[in-house]
């Protein structure tokens, strides 16, 4: 699962980073750091209730297979055609 | 008060009376639920106008759905903050700042106070903010059974912690609280009285601070840079007046109201006594239940939203308590459910001017509500009391007895 940022829309509510701090990352002013997030197996509740809990709607939850396993496992493997 | 008419533009079907002024439940009512009383508009259309919505008699748009609100509040390009709510009291034209600058003059202003008031900082003021909480309730415990908790505890706490912020003395509180209620609540000539209070007061405070530097927001405000230069005399009093205005009533009043919902919900009180953990999560829903304030933008350009005609220089209400009982963003809104999840309520706004002091105004939320709960037994309203709230600008409750004898 990846949390996509749409950074331009997040203004500093810090709901995200009140449910999950350890995955929602702020800057000094309170704002979230820029780039999508890339959440580990057992942390995907929390990190969609973080997400979910963005009044301005500036995080969008991403479980497509290629968010799942990531951008390298998207990478065709050497041998592979 | 004269009412203004009705502008030519707006088609009479959509025209609703409705006011966060003068319907029902929104005078200073015994034992009202203005917020209650507000969630009425669901029951019309998505979007109407009222005749009569603002503290000069103007008439407003009404924008009733979260989502509807979340567009207007994040085009600014569209509707302008600027409308000199507070200087036009004194009939001048002067933004606050930075709620009344629009992108992008307001960027700078807004970077250059965010800091003070993110949530690391907000963390780092927590240990003050508790003390004070407790001192409060232990003089209270100390010699009664019952307090009316507006007067002993929700103004003084709120405002004396903000006093602190802005760097002025605590022996000032009662004179800043009355100027404030005169301003938000008072009449045609309390107003312009209270506002030139607080102008010439806010000034003189700059004066001070620049000969006599001090660890506080004034003295931050006055040595600050923004583009390489020094802010003017203009912008200081716009930045000083907003805080000041901004952190006299609002934190208090969602203490009032959150205190009197417990006092009346004595299951839900006694959930969160046994089971402090979820104070937190409940300060939320409290919130979203409870907000106090309504948001109004100034449209920069005719635009048909959602069905609206709306024109040029017309008022476009953002009323929060609105926005956070709309039934196609909360299931149940009319229900206060404590262990709500997502709630993504409204009640700091939504854009580039969400409410600069929301990390600290939720702190001091939950930080009164955890320090109340754990010293004050169970709590009702007092017999034969019954609490004052009314509508408004800011949505307010005067007086709360509680009893816990």
């Amino acid at each position: 699962m990846r949390i996509i940022v749409h950074n331009a829309k997040c203004q500093g509510h810090a709901r995200c980073w009140a449910q999950a701090p350890d995955i929602f990352k702020l800057d000094d002013d309170g704002y979230i750091l820029p780039g999508d997030i890339q959440v580990a197996e057992g942390e995907q509740l929390l990190a969609s209730q973080g997400a979910r809990s963005c009044p301005e709607r500036a995080l969008e939850v991403d479980r497509t297979s290629a968010a799942r396993f990531g951008p390298a496992a998207m990478q065709p493997r050497t041998g592979e055609a | 008060m004269a009412i203004n008419p009705v502008p030519d533009h707006v088609p009479p079907e959509m025209v609703r009376d409705f006011s966060l002024f003068t319907s029902p439940g929104m005078p200073p009512t015994p034992n009202g639920d203005p917020h209650a009383a507000v969630a009425c508009a669901h029951d019309g259309p998505p979007i109407f106008y009222s005749p009569y919505n603002t503290q000069d008699g103007r008439g407003t748009w009404v924008i009733t759905r979260a989502a509807d609100q979340r567009k207007v509040l994040q085009d600014t390009e569209t509707f302008s903050s600027h409308r000199s709510i507070f200087s036009s009291i004194l009939g001048e034209t002067w933004p606050t700042i930075p709620l009344e600058l629009d992108p992008p003059a307001h960027g700078a202003f807004r970077s250059l106070l965010s800091p003070l008031l993110s949530p690391k900082r907000v963390t780092a003021l927590e240990p003050a903010v508790r003390e004070r909480a407790i001192a409060l309730i232990d003089r209270i415990t100390a010699s009664a059974t019952s307090c009316d908790v507006m007067k002993d505890f929700a103004f003084p706490f709120t405002v004396s912690i903000f006093l602190r912020f802005l760097g002025l003395p605590d022996q000032g509180l009662d004179t800043f609280v009355g100027w404030a209620k005169d301003l938000l609540h008072g009449d045609d000539v309390e107003r312009p009285v209270a506002a030139r209070k607080i102008v010439a007061f806010i000034d003189e405070l700059a004066t001070n601070r620049r000969k006599d530097p001090v660890d506080d927001l004034m003295t931050f405000i006055v040595q600050a840079q923004i583009e390489g230069r020094r802010l003017t005399d203009g912008e200081i009093r716009g930045i000083g007046v907003l805080v000041f205005v901004a952190g006299l009533d609002t934190v208090a009043a969602a203490i009032g109201f959150d205190l009197a919902y417990l006092a009346r919900n004595l299951k839900d009180q006694e959930l969160l006594r046994s089971e402090p953990d979820r104070i937190l999560l409940a300060t939320e829903e409290l919130l979203r239940a409870y907000p106090p304030i309504q948001l109004i933008r100034v449209a920069t350009k005719d635009i048909d939203f959602e069905g609206a005609p709306i024109r040029k220089g017309d008022y476009v209400s953002c009323a929060t308590m609105i926005a956070n009982r709309d039934p196609e963003e909360f299931e149940s809104p009319n229900t206060v459910d404590l262990a709500r999840e997502h709630n993504r309520h409204a009640a700091f706004g939504y854009g580039p001017h969400r409410c600069l002091g929301s990390h600290l105004a939720r702190r001091e939320i939950v930080i009164g509500l955890e320090e109340w709960l754990a010293r004050i037994p169970t709590f009702r309203i007092k017999e034969g009391t019954a609490p004052i709230t009314c509508g408004g600008h800011v949505f307010g409750i005067e007086n709360l007895i509680l009893d816990w004898s």
